[in-house]
């Protein structure tokens, strides 16, 4: 156990996690360099042929320190973005310490201190490491002030490499050595293992990766988990180095994969304790949590006979993607489909490519929105994912909604502008911080709901591209919420209803109804678009009818042609919805995105 | 065609890809001479027969209907050159002198006295003339080689020379800039004695001087106001004159209606010589070279002059169905309006005055300003389209 090292890589986005990890593998002879990237690759791709996630979750390396000893690292990857913020915190779980790579020329960023901060809660050890700096414009000084500036620490023990040129690279793993402990658990224990990740193999069935935290985890033993009733026979333990390694064991402290023809990915938990069924461990490890959706939107199928399919490709997308949660929901506009809940915007923008991509299918997803908590005049309390689903205003007392504690860290001359969207989007301003004389860190408390919407693009485009933006759930709040819906020729689309805060509810309402005249096509009778509050209409505006659709000229006898026009006209029928007897293109139904334009 | 079973057409379409200038809106087979070349013109006609009938059990002659000659120019070819080709047409085809509808189309400048007479002689019994406008600016804006005095004299030429049955194309939809009194074309066309006029609309087709001068906005085109506007006028004027609007474009006095366009519109079968021309034969259509310059070189060298040809499907024969019923007051079969949607559907329109009821549904002048919505609709909402034996009728 003395000799064995449990860490993650933690970085902002592009500050070179995947190339310093690529230059450890190399350094260990994990690989040749030579034979690196094809090798890579080509596992890649064999993976992907299986049909399996092409992450690698936790990859052991040997290493020959200076000690003249030879040392079991275990690296273990991390997610990396705000929408699996959970599952980071679980795999820091799993490590004793982990490398915070800080790019030379860009510093500090929003995702550095929200992933530093679990770090430090996980009780990590962390290593700084500047990386880039190779680069023209790297200033690795500064960049280590505002390190030591972050943490508190001495300059010296801030390393500096350059991931490319493989500088620096010797003394990072040097100092994974010497400053990062080894685990510590008891060997003669029953066993607990954390299961900090999991993936689903066509062939093998769901694959969990475990840190083992006390005993022994064998082949052949019989394996129970503390969150499910489910037991299975261990068949395989290994570790994994561009591959599965089988091993038989893992031992305390360390690091590895088990099978045990699991079926459902949901059987194996992330955060979840793994046990020996014959001899349950009496304590969990600490701080399971459920994966709770955040986020929810329908999706339907744009021909309604792809019902089926769409429902199989969930079935499907679930096996390797336990925090996908879908149930059947019937929309008077949409028909048939799936309300779906993901961890944040980005797991939603997954699925969707995936449902679209791998599975060939094309689908209409309704406006994202959060999970409103809604207390009833009668005292009983309410859950309500879908707006269109909300109670009557008369049987409402308040309705709660999600909050998240939000830090952007930007040059300082775009706070102006940051500022006031954040004002604009219902922020609460909780602090303001430099982190050198130029960038600055915010921190408001936004309504999850407006940051669901356009936020992140907006921000983007006030800074021109510079912020950046991480976020974490902070707890419901009651706010002064209406649902508003869209009538058009006087029927509701339930569809297009959305939750706002009465204060923005007739600028809302307005904006909404201009933009869908603007994608609604005319057709043969007016269209009266209405938004309205209850029974108050409080926006309307119109599509006029069109006056013709002919061109009736056939000349000797040339029916083809015009027949082709017919079935394009058709056709365009078919990517429409006829809600009453209005037909809707379906990028009407995410209007409510584009209200911001 | 298999060669096995002779085409057995009810009427023949011929057609005469020649003009003296080609109008700035045409998009139509159309070769620029100012002498028609008969020579290469019955030779490739002849070609294209042959190709027609070159089973060894097509015997000739088959017994037809109505014959149309169109165009391009057909009073290009004079007196003489329609006799060549009424000659080179008997040697294939047979018609009743009395009970024939044979029609030929003529510019207002190419139609002489002689031209109108010696082709009621050869037994011409309809004549269409390219009239578009009776007013000066329009027929200038429009690239037309006459003026409103040839335009009115070629009508007057027509009806002295014995062609009771007499059509004027007019065209609407102008832009606004352009100076014309749309209903004053439409009541003279009446005053003169007309007794069928077509009436399209004016479309900027690509590739054409017009979709070129739109595309540049050099011209503005209408908004559908005007052109509904002046299409509801010309109907409302026509029937009270006396005319049946008993197609989308077309109007007749009774018993003057085109017999052969109603073979378009039935279902029924024709077949088409010259360049571009278009048949239905056997439950395929079949279509020929468009150009005038490839087709002759494929006629000449004795490879085929058609083009293409496809079987529908059955929701492509439903949707031509649809769209065909609906152009003319013959209306819908019922059979082909399946499923609550589409009957909600066709329910809206008639509220709106759209259609009229007849054991058909037929469409009333206004309806017929959305016939192409309406029959996508019908075709798109009705259920079976696909699956069920409703869209098998024929």
């Amino acid at each position: 156990m003395e000799r064995i090292r449990n860490f993650s890589i933690i970085a902002h986005i592009d500050h070179g996690k995947s190339t310093l990890a690529d230059r450890l593998l190399e350094h260990t002879g994990a690989v040749e360099r030579r034979l690196m990237k094809d090798q890579v690759l080509d596992s890649m791709d064999l993976e992907r042929e299986r049909g399996i996630t092409i992450k690698l979750n936790a990859i052991r390396l040997a290493y020959q320190a200076v000690d003249g000893l030879e040392y079991e690292l275990n690296l273990i990857d991390t997610p990396g973005h705000v929408d699996f913020t959970y599952e980071v915190s679980r795999s820091l779980e799993a490590c004793e310490g982990a490398l915070l790579i800080v790019d030379a020329s860009q510093g500090v960023e929003a995702q550095t201190i929200s992933n530093l901060f679990l770090a430090v809660n996980a009780g990590l050890e962390i290593v700084p490491v500047i990386n880039k700096i190779d680069l023209p414009a790297a200033e690795p000084e500064r960049r280590r002030d505002e390190i030591c500036e972050l943490m508190g620490i001495d300059p010296d023990d801030v390393l500096l490499v350059s991931a490319k040129t493989g500088e620096g690279v010797k003394a990072v793993l040097e100092a994974i050595i010497a400053r990062i402990p080894p685990p510590r658990g008891d060997p003669e224990a029953p066993l607990r293992a954390l299961i900090f990740d999991s993936l689903y193999d066509k062939y093998r069935g769901a694959v969990p990766f475990v840190r083992v935290v006390d005993g022994s985890l064998r082949r052949g033993q019989r394996i129970g988990f503390g969150a499910g009733k489910a037991e299975y026979e261990v068949g395989e333990v290994g570790y994994m180095r561009l591959g599965y390694k089988p091993t038989g064991v893992l031992h305390t402290g360390e690091v590895g994969y088990l099978t045990a023809q699991i079926k459902k990915i949901s059987d194996t938990k992330v955060g979840d304790t793994l046990l020996d069924a014959d001899d349950r461990a009496t304590e969990l490890l600490p701080g399971y949590q459920e994966a709770q959706p955040v986020v929810f939107a329908g999706m339907y199928p744009s021909d309604s006979d792809q019902f089926e399919e769409l429902r199989d490709a969930l079935e499907r997308l679930q096996l390797n993607d336990a925090s996908l949660h879908y149930e059947p929901e019937t929309s008077q506009a949409l028909g048939f489909g799936f309300r779906c809940g993901f961890l944040g915007l980005l797991h939603m923008e997954i699925v969707q490519e995936r449902l679209e991509r791998e599975f060939d299918l094309d689908l209409v997803t309704t406006i994202p929105n959060v999970e409103y908590r809604v207390t009833l005049t009668n005292g009983e309390s309410v859950r309500v994912e879908n707006p269109s689903r909300m109670p009557e205003r008369g049987r409402i007392e308040t309705i709660a909604e999600p909050f998240v504690h939000v830090h952007i860290v930007s040059p300082a001359e775009y706070i102006g502008g940051i500022q006031a969207l954040c004002h604009d989007r219902r922020g609460e301003y909780t602090t303001l911080q430099y982190l050198d004389s130029n960038r600055v860190e915010m921190r408001y408390d936004i309504p999850l709901a407006e940051i669901v919407l356009d936020f992140y693009d907006r921000l983007k485009s006030i800074s021109r591209g510079y912020a950046a933006l991480d976020y974490e759930l902070a707890g419901y709040r009651v706010s002064d919420l209406v649902k508003l819906d869209i009538l058009l020729n006087g029927d509701p689309v339930d569809a297009l209803s959305v939750i706002v805060h009465r204060d923005e509810s007739y600028e809302y309402g307005r904006k909404i109804a201009s933009k869908l005249k603007e994608l609604i096509p005319r057709q043969l009778f007016e269209v009266a678009i209405q938004a309205a509050i209850g029974k108050d209409v409080i926006a309307r505006t119109s599509v006029k009818a069109m006056r013709k659709n002919v061109t009736a000229k056939c000349y000797g006898g040339d029916i083809t042609r015009k027949r082709k026009l017919l079935e394009k006209q058709k056709e365009g029928k078919r990517r429409m919805k006829l809600v009453g007897s209005v037909e809707i293109p379906q990028e009407a139904f995410l209007a409510v995105l584009q209200v911001g334009d | 065609m298999s060669g096995a079973q002779p085409p057995r057409p009810r009427g023949v379409y011929v057609h005469v890809p020649f003009c003296a200038r080609r109008c700035h809106y045409c998009d139509f087979s159309v070769a620029r001479a100012r002498h028609l070349p008969i020579g290469d013109y019955l030779a490739a006609l002849e070609e294209d027969l042959r190709q027609w009938f070159s089973g060894p059990d097509d015997a000739c002659p088959v017994p037809i209907d109505t014959l149309f000659i169109g165009g391009g120019t057909p009073s290009l070819l004079g007196v003489d050159g329609m006799a060549a080709l009424s000659d080179l047409l008997r040697t294939r085809f047979s018609w009743d002198a009395d009970r024939v509808e044979w029609t030929a189309e003529a510019n207002p400048n190419s139609l002489s006295v002689e031209v109108a007479v010696g082709w009621r002689k050869l037994g011409v019994n309809r004549l269409s003339l390219g009239v578009q406008s009776f007013q000066a600016e329009p027929l200038d804006w429009l690239g037309r080689l006459h003026d409103p005095r040839e335009a009115e004299q070629a009508v007057r030429t027509a009806i002295r020379a014995g062609f009771d049955r007499l059509n004027v194309d007019l065209i609407f939809g102008l832009p606004a800039d352009v100076r014309r009194s749309w209903s004053q074309d439409v009541e003279r066309a009446v005053e003169l004695g007309v007794s069928h006029i077509s009436s399209y609309g004016l479309t900027a087709e690509p590739r054409t001087p017009l979709g070129r001068w739109v595309d540049v906005g050099r011209v503005r085109m209408p908004g559908d106001g005007r052109y509904a506007d002046e299409y509801l006028e010309a109907s409302a004027i026509l029937v009270a004159a006396g005319f049946e609007h008993y197609e989308v474009s077309n109007y007749a006095r009774p018993g003057h209606a085109s017999r052969h366009n109603w073979l378009y519109w039935d279902g029924s079968e024709y077949l088409g010589v010259g360049p571009s021309a278009h048949s239905y034969l056997d439950g395929e259509r079949i279509w020929n070279v468009f150009g005038w310059d490839r087709y002759l070189q494929a006629a000449v060298e004795g490879r085929s002059v058609r083009e293409g040809r496809e079987r529908l499907e059955p929701d492509q024969r439903r949707l031509e169905r649809v769209w065909l019923d609906l152009r003319t007051t013959r209306g819908l079969d019922p059979a082909d309006v399946t499923g609550p949607v589409a009957q909600a559907r066709l329910a809206a329109w008639r509220a709106e005055g759209w259609v009229t009821d007849d054991a058909r549904p037929r469409l009333a002048p206004a309806g017929w300003l959305r016939l192409d919505a309406l029959a996508a609709e019908v075709a798109e909402w009705s259920d079976g389209g696909q699956s069920s034996g409703i869209g098998s009728r024929d």
